[in-house]
């Protein structure tokens, strides 16, 4: 006979909470789902594609806006049922990390690369072709053309525009445009599919992360790129797949699923003092990201919903 | 830790080289910079007047970032009794020059992290970088006064450290 002693668990305790997007591509509408099965064996470190981990987040709340309303029956009147009038939820945080995507998902808007410029400082300097045998870290070069880049150098991997319109960028949307335009930058512009130069050999650039886009399609080009811009306004809004993760001190954990989540606030910062006691020195800045989330039909009953929670108790804690 | 202690103790000294090259301290016959590391040279029952005393207090760190932050106090103390040729009389003047130094060797408030530990120094990616200094009041003790100057320095912790 095998046995057991078990314990009645507190609540989680955590000090932050670990963040995931996942694109949403935007032109077939499909995003990310997660399988609260694999709540148990999802590694916070090493997600798996096409999750990306954004780090740590702090002051993450969530709020349902959802209204419920009861229909009233006899004399006098008293609830029979309730329905559900209204289904909206939204969700606020802070990044701690300022990257090419904790940035984007913090702006309301579309998200640019700054292309490094020549030395007349007007124009880009001109992207080269990927060659075959690329990778999502290794970017095959000629060796001509991979002299022009060196270790520390940052790079948008992503095809010449062609005068499409509507989302642009795959398998990321990063642009909505209404009408074509005459740049065959632009979609490196708005590319996600950026990265950093660790080492150049042989004509290849090998990059010190994964492009967050997958290996470059046929036809990519590279184009160096120095910083990242937005701006207030447009109509375009970002929109991923997010997962959030409490990691419990007992080896429980709390999942929160938002299949589609958009931002919908315009940039913001806000500041924390590295040191509490010295309130007027040193802060870090971070980046302060609002969201609604948009509903998705649940495949299991055709139901529509917002957003899941799964929870997993820590071993032998009472349920 | 130990690369971002190094780091900052070498740029105060480099900095004060030149701010005042005439503030030496002869440590085991060598003539340096005067500011010396506390737990770095042989146990003393007094200071040395004159002379930059660092001394590495409090330390935090902040780990649930994409790259650790260390947080270290650094006491800075200093001492004079000013100088004989005024009879001690300037040794209000002479601690005034100190924190004068010192504000000026503090700025600006960061300095590239290197490690000093592997033969040439190799510089690292990050900067090692500080707050403003708190002054507290000076001290008297007879013909001396002093003031330890307090600094948080603040380091990423890179990979292999």
């Amino acid at each position: 006979m095998m046995t057991a002693n078990s314990f009645s668990a507190p609540a989680p305790v955590a000090r932050r909470i670990r963040a995931y997007f996942a694109p949403v591509d935007r032109a077939t509408q499909s995003r990310v789902s997660f399988d609260p099965a694999k709540i148990d064996s999802f590694s916070l470190d090493a997600p798996p594609t096409p999750w990306i981990d954004l780090g740590w987040i702090q002051n993450f709340t969530r709020k349902s806006a959802s209204k419920s309303g009861p229909i009233m029956t006899g004399i006098p009147a008293s609830p029979l049922e309730q329905t559900r009038g209204t289904l909206e939820a939204q969700l606020a945080f802070e990044f701690l990390s300022w990257t090419k995507l904790t940035m984007a998902l913090a702006t309301g808007s579309q998200h640019m690369n700054l292309l490094a410029t020549a030395v007349d400082g007007a124009n880009a300097i001109p992207a080269v072709a990927v060659q075959s045998g690329s990778t999502v870290s290794a970017i095959q070069l000629t060796t001509d053309a991979a002299a022009g880049f060196t270790p520390g150098s940052m790079i948008a991997v992503d095809a010449d525009y062609a005068g499409q319109t509507g989302y642009i960028g795959s398998p990321i949307s990063g642009a909505y445009l209404r009408q074509p335009l005459a740049d065959p930058d632009y979609i490196r512009r708005i590319t996600f599919n950026v990265g950093l130069v660790l080492g150049v050999s042989s004509g290849c650039l090998i990059l010190a992360q994964p492009l967050p886009g997958g290996p470059p399609a046929s036809g990519a080009k590279v184009q160096a790129i120095t910083a990242f811009v937005d701006r207030e306004g447009g109509s375009f809004y970002q929109e991923w797949s997010a997962l959030f993760v409490v990691a419990g001190s007992q080896g429980d954990r709390i999942f929160f699923h938002y299949p589609r989540l958009q931002s919908m606030a315009g940039a913001e910062e806000s500041a924390m003092p590295l040191d509490a006691k010295h309130k007027t020195g040193l802060a870090r800045i971070l980046l302060k990201g609002q969201f609604l989330a948009l509903p998705v039909t649940d495949p299991m009953d055709g139901e529509r919903v917002l957003c899941y929670r799964s929870f997993m108790p820590a071993a032998y804690s009472l349920v | 830790m130990q690369n971002a202690k190094d780091s900052f103790y070498l740029a105060l000294r480099s900095r004060l080289a030149v701010i005042n090259p005439q503030r030496t301290v002869l440590v085991r016959g060598a003539l340096r910079p005067g500011i010396l590391l506390e737990d770095a040279e042989a146990p003393v029952a007094q200071p040395p007047a004159d002379v930059f005393v660092m001394h590495w207090g409090a330390l935090g760190a902040e780990t649930e970032l994409p790259s650790a932050m260390v947080a270290m106090e650094c006491e800075i103390s200093y001492c004079t009794s000013g100088t004989q040729a005024f009879g001690g009389l300037d040794r209000g003047r002479s601690l005034t020059a100190m924190d004068r130094e010192l504000i000026a060797i503090l700025r600006p408030p960061s300095t590239p992290k290197v490690n000093y530990s592997v033969q040439p120094a190799a510089p690292m990616q990050t900067q090692v970088f500080w707050d403003e200094p708190t002054f507290p009041s000076i001290t008297v003790q007879r013909d001396r006064v002093s003031r330890s100057a307090r600094v948080m320095v603040y380091s990423y912790q890179e990979q292999g450290e």
